[in-house]
């Protein structure tokens, strides 16, 4: 006759078998005196561990009342619909990834004009003259806007230096079209500078709208907001701080004032007689030469995400905070 | 009364108690345990009492990561090489004293993961089909890892007290 095995009754005990299994037991047991010393031995040892269980417990504290929970769950759902907007860039993001995003890494360094595998695509309007940064914002609101969805592939252009240093650089992706943003270089450092503020996360959050672009989960560790024209909403640049120590930052804001941003820290780059006189104006985010950029246009706003880490690693963190926030 | 207001009066402490095992702070405990039922009542579960220890697991494993996080990155600040996260048990000090309960943490702390897992849904009352349900294991592989589990902890309490009881005595 076969003896019970200990995980059945373990089982048994612990009401996890069917009935026409305990049947099966039950007879069994009746006339078997070992396993009936078996199952007296696990009956015992479940006992002791419940037991050593128990001492493993909090100090019992005060549940709140049930619609204390009610009320924190309904104002949740409220802030979750208002995040739907936020995330909504995110969310763009991830889409632009899937579709060739990689190809977009903004290259901040000078690229051999051999690796420019694709003529620049220009929007007509948007010509390589391009607007001059120091138009006023009235030219720059009436620029036309690009096809929402469309990468922007940017990259400064020194229009003062050598012909070594070509023009932006884009490889095409399969699936976008890629459009260059003519970076204007212009003399607006002063006007720039003088208008940056830094300011706490609610704060920017109320000027901003609930828009502020910044990446879901990470610690905010400062919050710049370019001031706005007439209500317009303001440039601002979001720095977070990963685990790791990096600091990641998220500029968003008109495009005329975002590539002008990073028309800045490109000229710093690659010509350090020149960076000596310029990178005093980079205050506003100062992100160094190199950090990885990548960058995403709606309409006429821009939005990049610029960080010192290699540009997988960006995108791996991207993707992640992308699904935890959509698994939440 | 509500369905899910039934199933917080019943298993609140419960799952406190179930969380408060995996991340060794009374009020951490409670803080998490509220969450949970505040996303149950926000997302409606057809299952709620097997998704609720569902989300308190997942919780939990969050702010274990976090936690390895913090460690390793206050390590890095000071300049340390990077030692292997270990959790840390008695963050609450009422408990921190009492030895006994320290010796059910270490033994609880030798259980593999899994082991681990499947006893204290266990003990916090989930069936086998809800544990197998949750734990992605076979039903019948319920008893098995249960019967391992309450032996190992039995095993590994009673060794510490004979470790314990010849240190005293030698």
């Amino acid at each position: 006759m076969r003896h019970i095995p200990e995980e059945e009754l373990h089982a048994y005990l612990d009401q996890g078998l069917s009935r026409s299994q305990c049947v099966e037991i039950e007879s069994h047991l009746a006339s078997c005196p070992s396993c009936q010393g078996a199952r007296d031995g696990i009956a015992a040892l479940r006992d002791r561990t419940t037991a050593l269980l128990a001492k493993l417990a909090p100090p019992r504290g005060f549940p709140p009342a049930f619609e204390t929970l009610q009320a924190r769950a309904a104002v949740a759902a409220s802030v979750r619909r208002r995040r739907v907007h936020v995330g909504a860039w995110a969310a763009s993001l991830v889409a632009a990834i899937g579709l060739g995003w990689t190809a977009s890494n903004l290259v901040t360094r000078p690229v051999p004009p051999s690796q420019i595998s694709h003529p620049v695509s220009i929007t007509p309007t948007r010509s390589t003259s391009a607007v001059p940064a120091s138009v006023p914002s009235a030219t720059r609101q009436s620029a036309p806007r690009l096809t929402p969805r469309r990468v922007a592939v940017s990259r400064a252009v020194r229009e003062d230096t050598s012909p070594t240093v070509p023009a932006a650089p884009v490889v095409p992706a399969p699936a976008l079209e890629l459009s260059s943003i003519d970076i204007p270089r212009a003399d607006r450092e002063v006007e720039l500078d003088g208008m940056w503020r830094t300011m706490s996360w609610d704060g920017a959050q109320a000027e901003a709208g609930d828009k502020l672009p910044h990446i879901d989960g990470l610690p905010v560790v400062q919050v710049q907001v370019q001031a706005s024209e007439h209500g317009k909403v303001p440039l601002t640049v979001v720095a977070q701080q990963l685990a790791s120590g990096e600091v990641i930052r998220t500029i968003e804001g008109p495009m005329n004032d975002v590539s002008h941003l990073l028309a800045k820290r490109t000229m710093s780059d690659p010509d350090p007689s020149t960076s000596s006189t310029r990178s005093d104006t980079l205050k506003p985010s100062g992100p160094s030469h190199t950090d990885q950029t990548m960058a995403m246009q709606r309409g006429d706003r821009l939005l990049v995400i610029t960080g010192a880490l290699p540009s997988d690693s960006l995108l791996a963190m991207i993707r992640r905070l992308n699904a935890e926030m959509r698994s939440k | 009364m509500d369905e899910l207001e039934q199933l917080y009066q019943t298993t609140y402490t419960a799952v406190v108690r179930f969380l408060y095992r995996k991340v060794w702070d009374a009020e951490r405990a409670e803080d998490l345990a509220q969450e949970v039922f505040v996303r149950a009542l926000t997302h409606r579960p057809e299952k709620p009492r097997a998704w609720v220890f569902a989300v308190a697991a997942n919780l939990a494993r969050d702010e274990a990561r976090a936690a390895v996080r913090r460690k390793r990155h206050l390590t890095l600040l000071k300049g340390d090489p990077v030692s292997q996260p270990t959790i840390q048990p008695a963050a609450d000090t009422l408990v921190e004293h009492d030895e006994r309960v320290a010796a059910v943490q270490d033994a609880l702390s030798t259980l593999t993961p899994r082991d681990r897992e499947i006893l204290l849904l266990w003990d916090a009352g989930l069936s086998y089909p809800e544990i197998a349900a949750q734990t992605g294991l076979a039903l019948g592989a319920v008893g098995t890892t249960l019967a391992r589990a309450r032996r190992r902890l039995v095993e590994a309490h009673d060794r510490q007290h004979a470790q314990g009881d010849h240190a005293a005595h030698s």
